[in-house]
C-alpha cells in the first residue's frame, strides 16, 4: 500500500482591500469562491471544516468564530470542525492541521477558510489590535507593534552583511509590479523605487512601502485525501512537504542574532526533505514579506541564496520573472495585502493557481514546485511545499 | 514622551478589555515581587534554586526543570543596546511618537526589548550603555523604561 497523500482540491478568494464588509460578510464570500471553483464539491459534502482567524474578538467582538464560519458557509461539520490561530502564520497552520486531520483518518475531505478583519472604523485601533500577538505584560505594554521589531532586524542585517536600504526596497518594487496582474491584490498601481524611497518613514530603516498592508479579506481552499480528490478533480495540487518550527517567546527569547534566523533554515530543511527535493527545484513561492527585511532573510535562509546575500538576490532580479524563483507573484504581504489569519490560505491559493495554469498573465511558466512560508515571529515559522504530482 | 502613556485606553474606571498594562497586584498577579521591586528602582527577574537557570520575563515555574522554587535576582546595573529603531509612524494609541525601541543585551546573558525615555533619538548608538527609569502608568501602576548611561 503506498503512502497516504493529501491533495488541494479547490480554493477561492475575496477581493483583499478597505472592504464595506463585515467579518462574516468575508468569511461567505470566500466560501462562495471557493465552492465556486470546484463544482464537484457542495458545502453538504463537507464534513470537516477549519477557520483561520486572529483576532475577531478584537476587531469583530466576535469569539467562537468555527461553528459561525462553517454555517456561513452552508456546512454543518460531523467530523472535524476547529478555530486554528497562530497569529500571521494561522493560515498555514490551519492547512497543515487539516492535513493531519486527514492522514489521521478523522476525516477525508477539509475546508480550510482564512479571514481577518482589520479595517475597523478607527485607524488607531488597528495599531491598538496590532499589539495583542505580542507578549502583553513584557512587550506590549510599551506599545510595540511589528514595525520597530523588524526595523531592528533590518538594523541587525544592515550592519552585519552590508544590506542597503534600496535593496530592502527592491523587494516593495517587485511585490506591487506583481500585483498589477491581481485582480483580487490591494494595491494594483505598482511602484517605482523613488517612490518606496520617499515614502514615509515608519521605524527608521523602514518605509511605509517597505511594510505589508492592513487589509481585509479572505480566501478558502478544500483539502481531500489523494484518493477523494482524483474522483473530485483531474488536476488535484499535492502537498509533498512541510514543516513548522517555534524557537522561544516573547521576542527577546529568539536567539540573539537577529540577522540570522536559523529556525527558518532548519524547518525548510525538514520541509524539503519530506518533499524530497531541494531548494533550487522550488519554481514559485509565496514567503512572508511582512517587511521587505523579512523577504530577504527569508531567501537566504530557504537557501535560494547564501547567507547574507538576500540584497543582491533581489537587486540581481533573481526573485523575479526570469530569475532563479519567482517569489510573491500574487504581491506578497506588502502589496496583496496582509488580513493575517487569510494570508497563509491566500498562499494556497496561488499555489493552486500557479500549478493548474490558471494565473493568467502572472502564470509561472512550467511550475512543478511550489513553496508557501508564513511566520509568527523570528523563530516561528509554517512552511507547505506543493507539487503537480 | 508623556509620562501617563496608557491614559487613553481607559474608557471606564471597571473595565479593563483595553489596558495593556499588567496587573500587577499580589490579588491578580503571581509574580508581583517583580513589580513591587520595580518601585525600589530594582530591576530584577527569577533564578531557578534548584538547577540555577534564570530567565527573562520572570517566571513561576522553572522552564528548565519544572521547579517551582525560585528565588529574585538583581538585573546587572547597565545594558548595553544590541539595536534600535525610532518609531515615527504606525504608533498605537496611548503611545507618542518618536518612540525609540531598543534591544538591551545584559551580563547576565538575558536581553529585554524597552522603549528609551528621557533621550533625544539622534544620541543613541548601538553599543551605548543603559540603565533603568521607572516610570509610573495609571492606576497605580509602573513600568521599566530605560535611558542612555550619563
Amino acid at each position: 500500500m503506498g503512502q497516504k497523500r493529501v491533495a488541494l482540491v479547490a480554493a477561492g478568494i475575496t477581493k483583499f482591500g478597505k472592504r464595506k464588509a463585515t467579518f462574516r460578510d468575508l468569511i461567505a464570500e470566500a466560501g462562495k469562491a471557493t465552492f465556486d471553483s470546484n463544482k464537484n464539491i457542495s458545502p453538504k459534502d463537507v464534513k470537516a471544516f477549519i477557520i483561520s482567524t486572529v483576532y475577531p474578538e478584537r476587531s469583530a467582538f466576535q469569539g467562537h468564530p468555527a461553528p459561525l464560519a462553517a454555517e456561513w458557509c452552508g456546512v454543518r461539520p460531523t467530523e472535524f470542525h476547529e478555530r486554528v490561530e497562530n497569529q500571521c502564520g494561522s493560515g498555514t497552520s490551519a492547512i497543515r492541521t487539516a492535513y493531519a486531520a486527514i492522514m489521521s483518518g478523522l476525516t477525508d475531505l477539509v475546508m480550510v477558510v482564512g479571514v481577518e478583519k482589520v479595517m475597523v472604523p478607527s485607524h488607531k485601533e488597528i495599531f491598538l489590535n496590532a499589539m495583542a500577538g505580542s507578549d502583553r505584560e513584557w512587550e506590549s505594554c510599551f506599545g510595540v507593534t511589528p514595525p520597530p521589531l523588524f526595523a531592528m532586524v533590518a538594523q541587525a542585517h544592515m550592519q552585519k552583511f552590508g544590506t542597503t536600504e534600496e535593496q530592502l526596497a527592491l523587494v516593495s518594487v517587485k511585490n506591487h509590479n506583481h500585483s498589477k496582474t491581481n485582480p483580487y491584490a490591494h494595491h494594483q498601481k505598482g511602484a517605482t523605487l523613488e517612490q518606496v524611497m520617499t515614502s514615509r518613514l515608519i521605524a527608521a530603516p523602514l518605509k511605509l512601502f517597505d511594510c505589508s498592508t492592513n487589509t481585509d479579506g479572505a480566501a478558502g481552499v478544500i483539502v481531500a485525501l489523494e484518493e477523494r480528490a482524483k474522483s473530485l478533480t483531474d488536476k488535484p495540487v499535492y502537498i509533498l512537504g512541510t514543516a513548522q518550527i517555534n524557537d522561544g517567546y516573547p521576542w527577546v527569547a529568539y536567539p540573539k542574532d537577529w540577522s540570522t534566523w536559523p529556525s527558518l533554515r532548519f524547518a525548510a530543511q525538514k520541509a524539503y526533505e519530506m518533499a524530497g527535493i531541494g531548494p533550487k527545484d522550488v519554481d514559485v513561492a509565496e514567503v512572508h514579506d511582512c517587511f521587505t527585511i523579512s523577504e530577504i532573510i527569508e531567501y537566504e535562509e530557504l537557501g535560494f541564496c547564501k547567507k547574507g546575500e538576500g540584497g543582491r538576490f533581489v537587486e540581481d532580479g533573481q526573485s523575479d520573472y526570469g530569475g532563479e524563483v519567482v517569489v510573491n507573484p500574487s504581491g506578497g504581504l506588502i502589496a496583496c495585502g496582509h488580513p493575517f489569519g487569510a494570508t497563509g490560505v491566500r498562499q494556497a491559493w496561488e499555489a493552486y493557481i500557479q500549478l493548474r495554469d490558471e494565473a493568467g498573465t502572472r502564470q509561472v511558466k512550467g511550475a512543478e514546485i511550489f513553496l508557501g512560508h508564513n511566520l509568527s515571529g523570528l523563530g516561528e515559522h509554517h512552511i507547505l511545499i506543493y507539487g503537480r504530482s | 514622551m508623556k509620562e501617563k502613556t496608557t491614559e487613553d485606553y481607559i474608557i471606564d474606571p471597571d473595565v479593563y478589555i483595553c489596558d495593556p498594562v499588567p496587573q500587577q497586584t499580589p490579588d491578580q498577579n503571581m509574580v508581583y515581587p517583580f513589580y513591587d521591586h520595580l518601585r525600589d528602582n530594582r530591576l530584577t527577574t527569577t533564578r531557578c534554586k534548584d538547577c540555577g537557570h534564570i530567565t527573562w520575563p520572570p517566571k513561576i515555574v522553572c522552564t528548565e526543570c519544572m521547579s517551582d522554587q525560585l528565588e529574585w535576582e538583581d538585573f546587572p546595573p547597565t545594558g548595553k543596546i544590541y539595536a534600535f529603531t525610532v518609531q515615527v509612524g504606525g504608533v498605537p494609541p496611548g503611545f507618542q511618537a518618536p518612540l525609540v525601541y531598543a534591544l538591551i543585551d545584559f551580563d547576565n546573558d538575558l536581553r529585554i526589548i524597552s522603549p528609551l525615555i528621557d533621550t533625544d533619538p539622534d544620541d543613541v548608538h548601538v553599543g551605548d550603555e543603559v540603565v533603568l527609569k521607572v516610570v509610573e502608568a495609571p492606576r497605580d501602576r509602573v513600568l521599566f523604561f530605560f535611558k542612555l548611561k550619563k
